[in-house]
């Protein structure tokens, strides 16, 4: 099953802007699998969600975006199943008329995306053991 | 009644990813946690973190749960 938000195919990052004349600003933020998590050598990841929960929460995250700030364009995608290193985990692409609101609407979105949509990341270390990510449970979200 | 319940990531560990469940005497969502609670215990502080969506919907712990309904155990995200 393929969702507008939630995708198992690799992701890439886009080489055109959305052909909007009045977007004066565009942020893109890529969320990237690292090496390392508390001190331990990761060797890959994997992303489980509940898809069809998770599409929808996406959109409706970026309809509050788009209630809040006037933007021209906003986006999120995340992607499932196995990730090596390197490899980008999520996108979140917004723009608008100046850069203030293109930047603030997109930290809204990731910031809720990674909060409190149905995804789970399970991570795999170099001595073969694996373990899923506790997630966030404080309710600060600064991290 | 009958629900069916989907559990994800670390609480597969717990139960199966989806199961039909009969229930008797449960009502809310927090009746449903304390039954999950009580039938496996090693599972209980991932449950009291837990969230509930019923029909794909975040329940709240005292909402009901109706015949049929397709209920969730979603452990605290962790995307992006």
């Amino acid at each position: 099953m393929t969702f507008k938000h939630i995708t198992e195919e690799k992701l890439s990052l886009p080489t055109e802007f959305p052909a909007l004349p009045s977007m004066g600003g565009y942020v893109l933020f890529a969320g990237i699998v690292r090496d390392i998590n508390d001190g331990k050598q990761v060797t890959h990841l994997e992303y489980e969600a509940y898809s069809e929960m998770a599409n929808q929460m996406i959109a409706n995250i970026i309809a509050d975006a788009f209630q809040k700030w006037e933007l021209q364009y906003a986006d999120c995608i995340h992607r499932l199943g196995k990730l090596n290193l390197g490899e980008v985990a999520v996108i979140v692409s917004t723009g608008s008329i100046h850069r203030d609101e293109a930047y603030k609407a997109n930290r809204y979105i990731i910031d809720r995306v990674k909060h409190e949509v149905p995804i789970w990341k399970k991570e795999f270390y170099i001595n073969g053991s694996s373990e899923w990510s506790k997630g966030c449970v404080d309710e600060l979200h600064e991290h | 009644m009958k629900i069916q319940l989907l559990s994800f990531a670390a609480l597969k560990d717990f139960f199966p990813p989806k199961q039909e469940l009969s229930l008797d005497g449960i009502h809310t969502v927090f009746d449903l946690k304390n039954y999950l609670q009580n039938k496996n215990p090693d599972a209980s502080n991932l449950i009291k973190v837990s969230r509930i969506s019923i029909n794909q919907i975040i329940a709240k712990d005292s909402d009901t749960i109706t015949e049929g309904s397709i209920v969730a155990v979603l452990p605290p995200s962790s995307g992006g």
